[in-house]
């Protein structure tokens, strides 16, 4: 058994005249402790909802079906007192833009420590006490908790609220693109430290991304997500150099190379529309080895050799003619 | 249509309202989508033909005594007569006649004049803008009321005055908004374009700044004849309309003067005011629909009486 | 821009317009056709030393500009000339005015301000339910029931249980100071809850737009990632958010109410600076009109400074 488990969980939202849009199809994850894996994908495909719904934080027009585990206890239940307690506690999350995601009128001290009052972890002067070792194990002085979001920088922000994540102790980290709004510098320390603390820590991190050089430099494994579903799951040295899908081998081949001379690939087209019911594969519009069983039937994700798994028929497909 | 945009974000919010954005740009698809829209257009419409038609639609002369001095309600006269023995009904059609009227007549002026140094300011920019604003500025802090009855009353009651005063008030804000929209447009690059090949000013201000900001001068039209005829029954009950028009200001201007309260004569007060407040709510729902549409602020809200729904297992595979 | 620049700037607007505003004054008075408006001093009744000593002071047979000049010297010092009505001096009638209406705007604002913020408040939190569609077409209608006419339907219905009229009872001998202000009270109550529905309906929209701003704020959805509850959420801390546009926007809208009170204390016959302007349009009393306007636009003036006080007090963001 995984520390957490994703089995089978979609999420649809609700669109005007009664339709509905599918926006996580089926999705399955296994991640332990210590483990991080990332989460890749083109904006719209569905990550940043999976990981919404693991905290049961989905709007009132979204519909939910699946089971998600945290230590063998459903976490998303019908009630929200039943999951709120869960909250933070054992998963929390760091959010893109940490510009917004702390309360300007409120230092950051005390918004670290709320947490940890509401769920038990420390209370008055030991609670701050632990907000200035947090502070300090991101890298910003304890005494500058004192201050508001305003007076930091967008590094030093996401720095704070790396720390405040950490506030209760949680098993599971959630990252939901942390470095997108950051210079490429600030970039690479951000993601050290989140590499360096969940190591110490023991956590478990789900990083989430569009970015690969991000994931590259922070998780083991990956997998990639399009259309909302789970196309392919790997480690990231196989995914880069034999991937099973060839929306993989797409995305890392459109990364700018800073050092290479080879032109930059865009994948032409456009994800297919979730408001409707997909017919074959999703990806066989922008796919450039698409064939006829790609038109008629959806590939099932399934194992492709050592802890990998792919969605793609070209799996099925003698040696020579794969990705 | 449908295909969504590069946005950075897949947040469900994003998602939904890309496929949604399909028609906003036309007027009356706005209406179309909003039930607020269409009631408010709807009781304007029932209001101004009532007005249009009142000869046709009056039961009786509104400056004809038909019986005794505040009478109560009856079969004749559902709402009773008033001060003068005249039927309510009557009034409250010609008046609003006349209430109507003095509102979009206030509003047209104040449209030209609002909308005119708002599309000077906006266009030119500059000194003119600076200069423009500066009075406007003014005139905003200047409270609206005082002044509106310090220039009544030294002027003189009449209705055209009356018109005057009013659309003296409501300027500024059209100015303002009009000032802004002009601003935006007029950093577009057809606009840049027409005018790199030499369009004369008036030419690109009538052909393309006009049509862009046409829905939104329409909406804070509709807002501005709201508070028009709030005006106007405000500064008729102070005495500074024209005495012998019949308003809806006019009708609870003489019930107060001619204590129908204390003759219990409630039928002489409540009619006209709940006219009033009836139009300017049409207004408001109708203005401010079409300003909702025009500037979405599609802000969802992440703190909701409601929770997502959870979907028990099915046998079924939901593929 | 740093927040003493800023607050200097605002100040001297505050100024400038004060000015505009006496220019007004002065000039409309004398511009508009009625020549009884540009003398002063043709106060009725009056005995010839007091026109003689008007005339002094005021420099009536003077040129235009220098009359001008003579008219802001006076004022900066308080002398407004001599009401028409009452042969007192204008300065005079406005205090003892001005000190009748602020209790009674103080108590209907403090009441619609709080509904406003309590029904905003719940609106924003169940946008879209049939709460929040009641509370904001109830708002609305409020907002636009025309001011004179809320009075006189309270009047109609509530005369039974409140006075109707003026501010003390004539027929109370004597009063200790106790039965006085209860007096006081019980006559204030009717002009102050017509303020109070007045008001509150747009409060209640200016709460509930600024609540959904904040509702829709990253740091909620950190908040409810951190498990805290709705309740706590929008009270503790959208609301905190959020009261700073609130407050803004009530400051600067109080300027206006007392523009308002002119239609509710000509129906209460209450004798406060609404009233005066109302009483003195009727009698013609050029003077008082001209101070009462003075001292109206001076509260807007006011009040606009004081939101941008307050916004610049309130919010951490603004720094040296």
């Amino acid at each position: 058994m995984s520390l957490l488990e994703v089995r089978d969980l979609h999420v649809w939202f609700d669109l005007p005249e009664g339709r509905q849009l599918h926006a996580v199809q089926g999705v399955n994850l296994d991640l332990d402790a210590g483990e991080r894996i990332g989460l890749v994908g083109e904006s719209g495909c569905g990550k940043t909802t999976t990981i919404l719904a693991m905290l049961g934080l989905l709007p009132p027009s979204a519909t939910v079906a699946g089971d998600v585990r945290l230590d063998g206890t459903s976490v998303v239940a019908d009630e929200e007192e039943a999951t709120r307690p869960h909250r933070w506690k054992d998963i929390s999350m760091v959010f893109q833009g940490a510009m917004n995601a702390l309360n300007p009128v409120k230092t950051i001290e005390a918004q670290i420590v709320e947490p940890m009052t509401l769920h038990g972890t420390a209370e008055g002067s030991a609670a701050k006490k632990r907000a200035g070792e947090l502070l300090e194990m991101v890298g910003i002085t304890a005494g500058a908790g004192a201050r508001y979001p305003h007076e930091f920088s967008g590094g030093m922000r996401q720095r704070a609220a790396l720390a405040m994540a950490l506030a209760c102790g949680p098993k599971v980290l959630l990252a939901d693109e942390p470095t997108t709004a950051l210079d490429v510098m600030v970039q690479a320390q951000i993601l050290e430290l989140l590499t360096e603390l969940t190591r110490d820590l023991g956590l478990a991190l789900i990083l989430v991304t569009h970015d690969l050089p991000v994931v590259a430099q922070v998780c083991e494994r990956a997998a990639v997500m399009y259309a909302g579903e789970i196309v392919e799951s790997a480690s990231l040295d196989d995914l880069y150099h034999s991937p099973g899908h060839p929306y993989t081998r797409l995305l890392f081949a459109a990364t700018p190379d800073l050092y290479g001379e080879e032109a930059v690939l865009s994948i032409p087209g456009a994800p297919p529309r979730l408001d409707r019911d997909i017919v074959g594969c999703p990806f066989r519009e922008r796919c450039d080895r698409a064939f006829d069983r790609c038109r008629v039937e959806r590939p099932v994700l399934r194992e492709v050799g050592d802890l990998r798994a792919a969605a793609c028929h070209l799996n099925d497909e003698p040696v020579g003619s794969r990705t | 249509m449908g295909m969504r945009s590069d946005t950075l974000s897949d947040s469900p919010e994003d998602i939904q309202a890309d496929l949604a954005s399909g028609h906003r740009n036309w007027l009356w698809g706005i209406i179309k989508e909003s039930r607020q829209a269409k009631l408010g257009l709807i009781v304007l419409l029932v209001f101004v033909l009532v007005a249009i038609f009142a000869p046709l639609l009056a039961p009786y002369d509104p400056r004809q005594q038909v019986g005794p001095v505040y009478a109560p309600p009856s079969w004749q006269h559902p709402l009773g007569l008033d001060d003068g023995g005249v039927d309510m009904v009557s009034l409250l059609i010609y008046g609003g006649r006349v209430s109507l009227i003095v509102g979009f007549a206030a509003t047209m002026v104040a449209m030209v004049i609002g909308g005119g140094i708002g599309i000077l300011s906006g266009y030119f920019g500059g000194r003119t803008d600076q200069v423009l604003m500066r009075i406007t500025d003014y005139f905003l802090v200047i409270p609206d009321l005082p002044l509106a009855i310090i220039v009544a009353a030294v002027w003189g009651p009449s209705l055209s005055h009356l018109i005057f005063v009013i659309a003296l008030l409501l300027w500024t804000t059209t100015a303002r908004i009009i000032r802004a929209q002009v601003k935006s447009v007029r950093e577009r690059v057809y606009v840049k374009r027409a005018r790199s090949l030499g369009a004369s000013d008036l030419r690109i201000i009538a052909r393309h700044v006009l049509p862009q900001i046409g829905p939104l001068l329409i909406a804070n039209t509709v807002l501005t004849v709201a508070v028009a005829i709030f005006d106007e029954t405000a500064l008729s009950f102070l005495g500074l309309g024209d005495p012998t028009s019949i308003t809806w200001g006019t009708i609870i201007e003489f019930s107060f003067l001619r204590t129908a309260i204390s003759s219990g004569a409630w039928w002489a007060v409540i009619p006209a005011g709940l006219c009033v407040a009836i139009v300017i709510m049409a207004c408001f729902w109708l203005g401010q629909a079409i300003e909702d549409a025009l500037n979405p602020r599609l802000k969802v809200s992440y703190v909701s009486p409601r929770r997502f729904r959870m979907r028990l297992p099915t046998t079924e595979d939901d593929r | 821009m740093r927040r003493s620049d800023f607050l200097i700037k605002r100040a001297v607007f505050a100024i400038v317009t004060v000015f505009v505003a006496i220019t007004i004054n002065f000039f409309l008075f004398r511009v508009l056709p009625g020549s009884a408006v540009r003398n002063l001093s043709r106060v009725p009744n009056a005995t010839p030393e007091l026109q003689q000593s008007l005339e002094e002071q005021f420099g009536l047979d003077k040129p235009l500009w220098e009359q001008y000049v003579i008219y802001v010297r006076e004022l900066l010092h308080g002398n407004m000339g001599v009401s028409f009505s009452n042969q007192q001096p204008v300065s005079d009638n406005l205090r003892e005015a001005l000190a009748n209406t602020i209790p009674m705007v103080a108590l209907g604002t403090v009441v619609a301000i709080v509904v406003g913020v309590i029904t905003g408040v719940l609106s924003a939190w169940r946008r879209g339910t049939k709460l929040d569609r009641v509370s904001t077409n109830t708002a609305i209608a409020f907002y636009s029931f025309p001011t004179q006419w809320l009075a006189l339907v309270l009047l109609i219905y509530l005369s039974a249980w409140f006075p109707s009229h003026g501010r003390t009872d004539d027929f109370l001998f004597h009063p200790t100071w106790w039965e006085h202000q209860m007096d006081v009270l019980r006559h204030m109550a009717l002009p102050a809850l017509t303020l109070a529905l007045t008001l509150y309906g747009e409060y209640t929209l200016i709460v509930r737009s600024a609540m959904l701003e904040t509702l829709g704020e990253d740091y909620v959805l950190t908040a409810r990632a951190k498990g805290l509850t709705q309740r706590t959420i929008v009270t503790r801390h959208a609301l905190r958010n959020a009261l700073l546009p609130i407050i803004t926007l009530i400051a600067l809208s109080l300027g206006y109410v007392v523009a308002g009170t002119i239609l509710i204390e000509s129906v209460y016959s209450w004798p406060g600076i609404g009233n005066a302007v109302y009483q003195a349009v009727i009698e013609r009393d050029y003077p008082m009109l001209q101070g009462a306007f003075l001292v109206l636009t001076v509260s807007v003036v006011f009040f606009n400074l004081l939101a941008d006080i307050l916004y610049f007090a309130l919010d951490p963001r603004i720094t040296e």
